[in-house]
This record gives C-alpha cells, sequence and structure tokens, in this order.
C-alpha cells in the first residue's frame, strides 16, 4: 500500500471532501445533537467507530456480497455495529445513554456511513477502507464539536456544563433550539467556504 | 456479460443474506446477553436513586452504599414506597405519569409522613427539549417542591415564593404545564393512594 495512497485518504474527508460541510451529508445529527458538548462527543464517537468498523467489514466482504443485495447487507452490518454502540453505553454509561435518548439508534441512518460504505469500502482493501471510515467520522466529528461549542455557550452559557459566562450573558435559547442549530451550520459553511475553499480554488 | 447462472442469481444472495444475518445477530445477541445483569443493576440503581431522592434522603454516590441505604429505609407495598427517615419521620413516594411535549414525563413523587408537603421528586424518564423542557432534570428544579403543595400555580421562573407556587421554565410553557399537571394530580390522588383507598 502505497504511503502517499494512505495520506490522500485519510486527509480528504478532513478538509475538502468533507462529510458535513461539503458533500452536506448526516445533516440530521448534526441538527439533533449539537446543543450540548457532552452528548455531541459520545454521538460523534458512536459515529466514528460505526463509520470505521463498518467500512472495514464490509470491505472485507466486499467480493462476496451480491451486488443486488448489497445495500441490505451493508445496513445489516451498520446496524449490527451501532446496537453493539448503544448496548454498550446502555451497561456503562447509562446517563449519557439515557440523555442520548433516539439518536443512538438513528446513527444507522446516518447518511455518511452508508455513502462511505457505497462509494468506498466496496473498491478497496479492508486496511484502506478502515482509515477512510475512521477520517470520515473525524471530519464529521470536528464540524459536529465547533458548532456545538458556539451553540452551548451562546445557549446556555456553559460548556461541558460548567458555567463559563457570568451572570451578565442573557442565554440565546434559540441556540439550543432546532432552528439555532440551521443558523450556526449555515454560518459554518459558509465561513468555511468563504475562507478556505475559495483560497484553494485560486 | 455472460449470464449469471441460476445458482448466482436466486440461490446465493439468500444464503449469503441468511448468513450474515444469522452472524449479526449472534454477536449483538451476544453482546446484549452479556450486559444484561449489568444493564439491569443500572436501571435498579436508578429506580432507587430516584425513590430516596424523590423521599428528600441524601445518598453518596456509590452503588453499594446505595443499595445498603435503600434496602435498611425503604420498603415497597404495591406502588408506594415508604421510606422511613429515621428522626426526619415518614415519606412515601409514589410514582406519576403524564404526557409532556414529546413523550411521557414519569416522576416520582415524594409525601411527607402527614401528607402535607411534598418531600421532593424524582424524575424516572422524560423526553423533553434538551436545553429548555430537558431543564426540569436539573436540580434547582426539582428542589423547588420540597416543603410545597398544592393545587400549583404557575409562575415566571425565579419568582414562585408563595408554598403552593411554582417556577415555570422560560422558553418550556408547555414542559412546565405538563410538569403542574401532573403534580397537581399527584397532590390530589397520592393521599389516596398512599391511604390505600
Amino acid at each position: 500500500m502505497a504511503k502517499g495512497l494512505v495520506k490522500k485518504t485519510f486527509i480528504a474527508p478532513l478538509g475538502k471532501d468533507n462529510p458535513v460541510f461539503v458533500q452536506i451529508l448526516g445533516i440530521c445529527s448534526t441538527l439533533a445533537v449539537t446543543n450540548k458538548l457532552e452528548n455531541t462527543v459520545v454521538m460523534t464517537l458512536g459515529v466514528m467507530f460505526t463509520t470505521a468498523l463498518s467500512s472495514f467489514t464490509i470491505s472485507i466482504f466486499r467480493k462476496l456480497i451480491p451486488a443486488r443485495i448489497r445495500m441490505m447487507v451493508e445496513t445489516l452490518i451498520i446496524a449490527t455495529f451501532v446496537i453493539i454502540v448503544d448496548i454498550v453505553l446502555k451497561a456503562y454509561m447509562p446517563d449519557i445513554w439515557k440523555q442520548l435518548g433516539p439518536y443512538v439508534g438513528l446513527i444507522i441512518t446516518n447518511c455518511i456511513i452508508m455513502g462511505r460504505a457505497e462509494a468506498f469500502a466496496l473498491n478497496n482493501k479492508p486496511g484502506l477502507s478502515l482509515i477512510d471510515g475512521l477520517a470520515s467520522g473525524l471530519g464529521y466529528a470536528y464540524v459536529l464539536l465547533i458548532i456545538a461549542f458556539f451553540r452551548e455557550l451562546l445557549g446556555t452559557g456553559t460548556l461541558w456544563g460548567v458555567q463559563i459566562l457570568g451572570s451578565w450573558w442573557t442565554n440565546w435559547s434559540i441556540m439550543i433550539m432546532p432552528p439555532g442549530a440551521f443558523f450556526m451550520l449555515a454560518i459554518f459553511i459558509w465561513v468555511v467556504k468563504e475562507v478556505f475553499i475559495k483560497e484553494e480554488s485560486k | 456479460m455472460k449470464k449469471e447462472s441460476f445458482f448466482a442469481k436466486r440461490i446465493y444472495p439468500l444464503l449469503f443474506m441468511l448468513g450474515i444475518t444469522v452472524l449479526c445477530i449472534a454477536v449483538t445477541s451476544g453482546l446484549y446477553l452479556f450486559t444484561q445483569e449489568r444493564v439491569e443493576a443500572n436501571e435498579n440503581l436508578f429506580l432507587k436513586k430516584t425513590v430516596l431522592e424523590a423521599a428528600g434522603v441524601s445518598y453518596p454516590d456509590d452503588f453499594i452504599e446505595i443499595n445498603r441505604i435503600f434496602d435498611e429505609i425503604v420498603r415497597e407495598t404495591g406502588d408506594v414506597f415508604t421510606v422511613n427517615k429515621g428522626q426526619g419521620g415518614t415519606a412515601f413516594v409514589v410514582p406519576f405519569t403524564g404526557p409532556g411535549l414529546w413523550g411521557p414525563i414519569s416522576l416520582m413523587v415524594g409525601f411527607a409522613g402527614e401528607l402535607n408537603a411534598l418531600t421532593g421528586i424524582g424524575i424516572i424518564s422524560q423526553n423533553e427539549t434538551p436545553g429548555l423542557g430537558a431543564r426540569i432534570e436539573e436540580p434547582w428544579y426539582k428542589q423547588q417542591f420540597i416543603g410545597k403543595w398544592g393545587p400549583f400555580t404557575m409562575v415566571e421562573e425565579g419568582t414562585a415564593d408563595e408554598p403552593d407556587e411554582i417556577d415555570s421554565l422560560t422558553g418550556a410553557t408547555r414542559t412546565s404545564r405538563s410538569v403542574q399537571a401532573i403534580m397537581n394530580r399527584a397532590v390530589s390522588e397520592g393521599p389516596q393512594i398512599i391511604k390505600g383507598e
């Protein structure tokens, strides 16, 4: 395996092929779980775990999976890993599991995971697919963490549940409600495209 | 392109799907069985913590200690938990559930022995909006019920000072009303349930 290829596979989802702000995938969970930093961290770890391992597993089976039913097989494998995340959280982090509620199960429908399986894992070796999945998960994670940082800070004046802004701060309740997520995501995509991606294309 | 054989076209996908399904189910159910005891213990512990909280008993954040305290002072008869608080008298804890904004809200409501004041509430489950309605989980909101008795009137956040007034949550009026409704039902039905009528 060429070293350059590994590096390229790893870097692309973090920057110019980022699943969230370039491909605009996984928006549902980006909007839903970014109002508290703590929940976002657990959610993104779950997604990273699932993308990496499902890509890896699908890649192992890629020559055996009949093309006709590949979507069903992919969903099944993804669902298995999501249920593993769900059970582990339920057993070892019950408080966070309670807070995340249905969102853990909804990782199954995160288009990033399915997208990577279809676009990458079916045509590449397991090792490379694992890296691709992990990097896609990372690319998703850091965008969500940035959004969650601002939403929690502006919406409740706290970070990780710790009060940061003093009593002079009036909480922007809109930031922790669903519309706040749309504003933050749009501003984020705008800033990234205006500042970083524009420079690259020049 | 050569024509696919009957086996490759019809039988193999079926067998493959069957095989991979069995594999996936084996992995998940294995993990489920492996963690089952722990999950049950977690749920059990959570219930005990909620009962103690509603009764106004403070407890350390320790698995064994909580179980010990619970077994020592709590007696369960039907739906009612009778908590013997020693010098603090007796408290009765009864579960009440009502509709919230997104899903049911289940509370443990603690009654002082004389049935004229509450000893607190604990939240078993809720699905309210994180950051808004879900703030009913915050200690100050739960603790405001201590020593009060309904029927309750809802007032603006941070202004409740009468024994029948409760703070609402700004930005979560529907959730606040839901809790108010459950609590009003609790103070009207609770005493009868406790007396076993």
